[in-house]
């Protein structure tokens, strides 16, 4: 089976042995003796036609190098993000309605995975022959107690969009490599721009708030024997947490409005927030990741040929602050009937051939070594940025198995930052944050 | 509103007699005589009801008692990890927890608002719906019930439009007016949602007696419509005051009315969930969370902790319990139930 996938991988020369040995591991595979008439495939967002056409590829594909499989039709069902978690839980307490293949962001994956929601599939990606070329950082990012339930994707970070004919009218020449400058370009261009807010920084936004306190140094939390430790008060992570508060509080370049706000608007909304602004024009900079195209020229493409990004600044440059390695991946569903099945499309779909295709249509960037520095990105105005910033990631804390609860059931960071700039004090309201977090991180709740 | 049961009637009357002659129904018979001398005819008309009543309520709520003692969650629905019995830790970590109380503090005092809020504008505009002509009664009543009438996720998200930050009403016309009147605040972009619990339930508590009063005022008037004419007129001849008619006639008469109104809008107040969902931005604000968010976070967001959530439905069914309790006394005291 190992061996017949391989030939099928690497030797479309062989064609027709490959089919043969294809055929050969379906009766192989214990009780999928027929093909299952579909698989379900759940993708997160919405369905968007360069998508579909894409995945019409990919099921064609998946015909031809499994010829098994020809009469299963696949069905992809489209679930918004805010959504998913909702669905699976539905799904998992039904025992129903589930999918055999689903798409995770890749912070999901250790929390749903430990939830006993995907099937272990350590030894299928031991044998496919594209596993050894992921980025090894990402795949342990989908291991948990040495079970992989999940392959990477695509993955994507985050930087900071501005305007080109913006920077060029306030005189500013580079894009800002620390703090200081950051503020003050944006205080220049708020300068130049009246009534208009520099730099969002929406209290809601764990992802890039990260970023800030990476940058100056510091850590959310750090594993020391099997232990998490929460750092979020050490003066390393304090200055970057202060220095997002501040550019609400002090710096006055991001609106009051932003507070209890995603950079998408109020949470669970997809627009209104500083996405919307920044794409009309009354938000000069502000943090996203090169997928934010799709919705930003939906509100307005005025100003769509003058966007670029940058990567976030560190404290005190010249490299950037570590970014959140943000992705999807891609897992079987533990309660699938049809798990070989679901495992020979995933090969497909996650081909570093189709994967690749995939994240550059979509903005993305590839989970594959050989992909990334195949370049082509560096050419791009918009991409640069994003993919400078590619280069300096970091995940953990973020894929630990309670950051679920941390994050979305209990939101420690988004209060936290939410209190401060309602004015709270400082160093009590990081305190308590990170008592919190280090309880949520080591038991599961505070 | 009756609900006795007839228990000084003789039991099973209601049931029809034997047809004469017929032969074979001797144990037919002796079960009749036996409901008969039992007095079981009563609860026996009662058992669909009663059978009814336990599988959709008694029955889920025996369940999430269990739970509540439990781990309950989703490994343990997957088979993950076996279910466990927790003792009472379920309880101490909700009462240990800062988010509980402020959850509930915020549930209190937005009770303690929108009900005489609520009360005091229901009440208002039953007395004007009672002095008005037919034809104004018409549409005022018209305008009162159509805001009574409008889903509640309806006119959330129309509030949500008016109290937009980006061109909603609200702040747009703030915004115009000077500042001598509402204040030197930047009212244009001014987040009402979001931004803190005092903003939104500014909007909550509008949108709520917005929903809430037409009840109000529609039980109010029909309460006034039971009270004998004669006794407004004596007061008028005696030269008594609207305000002095109010609170010797209006009030004392209506006042088993006014006391039922109020314990149930504590209890609706007190359950406010779709609108505070909306308008807090579930989940994200957890400083703006009432109980009910509360509970539906703890309990249904991811991951899910049933066991959890069943110990803070417990908790939250006891205060309403503790709410109804006055209510169903008060009732029979004033006699509603008899």
């Amino acid at each position: 089976m190992n061996l017949s996938r391989a030939a099928v991988a690497i030797g479309a020369a062989v064609a027709v042995a490959g089919a043969a040995a294809g055929c050969g591991s379906s009766s192989s595979s214990s009780n999928a003796s027929a093909a299952p008439a579909k698989l379900v495939v759940w993708r997160m967002g919405a369905s968007v036609p360069s998508q579909v056409t894409w995945m019409n590829g990919v099921v064609a594909q998946f015909h031809k190098q499994f010829p098994q499989f020809k009469t299963t039709k696949v069905v992809v069902d489209w679930i918004p993000w805010g959504n998913r978690v909702t669905d699976w839980t539905n799904a998992l307490t039904s025992g129903k309605g589930g999918p055999d293949i689903t798409e995770l962001g890749n912070t999901d994956t250790p929390g749903i995975a430990s939830q006993g929601a995907l099937a272990g599939i350590s030894s299928q990606v031991k044998a496919w022959s594209s596993g050894s070329s992921i980025i090894p950082g990402n795949l342990a990012n989908d291991t948990v107690g040495g079970t992989t339930f999940a392959v990477p994707w695509f993955g994507g970070v985050r930087g900071v969009w501005y305007r080109k004919d913006q920077f060029a009218k306030a005189g500013i020449t580079a894009p800002p490599t620390t703090w200081a400058q950051l503020v003050a370009d944006a205080k220049l261009l708020m300068k130049k721009y009246p009534g208009t807010f520099g730099l969002g920084a929406p209290s809601d936004y764990t992802n890039a708030i990260v970023s800030f306190i990476w940058g100056a140094g510091g850590q959310v939390a750090v594993q020391q024997g099997g232990q998490w430790k929460a750092e979020l008060n050490s003066p390393a992570s304090e200055a970057g947490i202060k220095f997002y508060a501040d550019l609400f509080l002090t710096q006055h370049v991001s609106p009051s409005k932003y507070i209890g706000q995603t950079e998408l608007g109020a949470p669970g909304a997809t627009s209104g927030g500083s996405d919307e602004d920044f794409a009309k024009g009354t938000l000069d900079m502000y943090v996203d990741g090169p997928w934010a195209k799709a919705s930003l020229t939906a509100v307005s493409t005025k100003y769509a040929s003058q966007w670029a990004s940058f990567p976030i600044p560190s404290q005190n440059g010249p490299n950037p602050a570590p970014a959140f390695a943000g992705g999807s991946d891609l897992g079987v569903w533990a309660k699938s009937p049809n798990q070989a099945a679901a495992w020979d499309l995933v090969t497909v779909m996650d081909s570093p051939a189709n994967a690749t295709t995939f994240a550059n249509a979509q903005g993305f960037f590839p989970e594959f070594t050989t992909a990334l520095s195949g370049g082509g990105y560096s050419s791009s105005p918009l991409l640069s940025g994003f993919a400078k910033a590619a280069g300096f990631t970091q995940i953990s804390p973020l894929n630990s198995k309670n950051w679920a609860t941390a994050d979305a059931t209990d939101a420690i960071i988004p209060t936290m930052m939410k209190a401060l700039m309602q004015g709270a004090p400082f160093a009590a309201t990081v305190n308590k944050a990170n008592t919190e977090l280090q309880n949520v991180l080591n038991t599961g709740h505070e | 509103m009756s609900l006795a049961i007839p228990r000084d009637r003789p039991a099973g009357g209601s049931l029809p007699e034997p047809p004469a002659g017929a032969a074979g129904s001797r144990r037919l018979n002796q079960v009749r005589a036996f409901v008969r001398r039992h007095r079981l005819a009563p609860y026996l008309m009662l058992a669909p009801a009663l059978a009814g009543i336990g599988l959709v309520l008694l029955w889920p709520l025996a369940q999430v008692a269990v739970y509540s003692f439990q781990n309950y969650g989703l490994p343990q629905i997957t088979g993950a990890a076996p279910t466990q019995w927790i003792g009472g830790s379920n309880f101490t970590q909700v009462f240990a927890d800062a988010e509980f109380w402020l959850s509930l503090r915020i549930t209190v005092l937005f009770a303690a608002v929108v009900v005489p809020l609520t009360l005091i504008a229901g009440t208002l505009v039953g007395l004007l719906l009672n002095q008005l002509g037919r034809k104004m009664a018409a549409v005022v009543s018209t305008a009162a019930l159509l805001a009574w009438a409008i889903p509640p996720v309806s006119a959330t998200v129309l509030f949500y439009w008016l109290f937009d930050p980006d061109g909603g009403l609200v702040d747009w016309t703030l915004s115009r007016l000077p500042h001598w009147l509402v204040g030197n605040t930047n009212w244009a972009g001014f987040n009402w949602t979001t931004t803190g619990a005092l903003q939104a339930y500014t909007v909550l508590t509008v949108l709520v007696v917005w929903q809430s009063f037409p009840f109000i005022a529609v039980t109010v008037l029909a309460g006034l419509k039971t009270v004998p004419h004669e006794l407004y007129e004596a007061a008028r001849v005696d030269g008594a005051s609207p305000v002095r008619i109010f609170s010797s006639i209006t009030f004392p008469l209506l006042k088993p009315i006014f006391l039922v109104l109020l314990l149930l809008s504590v209890i609706w107040d007190f359950n406010v969930f779709t609108q505070s969902f909306i308008i807090t931005g579930f989940p994200g604000n957890r400083d703006e969370f009432n109980l009910s968010l509360y509970i539906y976070d703890k309990g249904f967001q991811f991951p899910p902790s049933y066991g959890l959530g069943g110990a803070l439905a417990l908790i939250f069914t006891v205060i309403l319990l503790i709410v109804t309790v006055g209510y169903v006394r008060s009732s029979v005291r004033q006699g509603a139930l008899t």
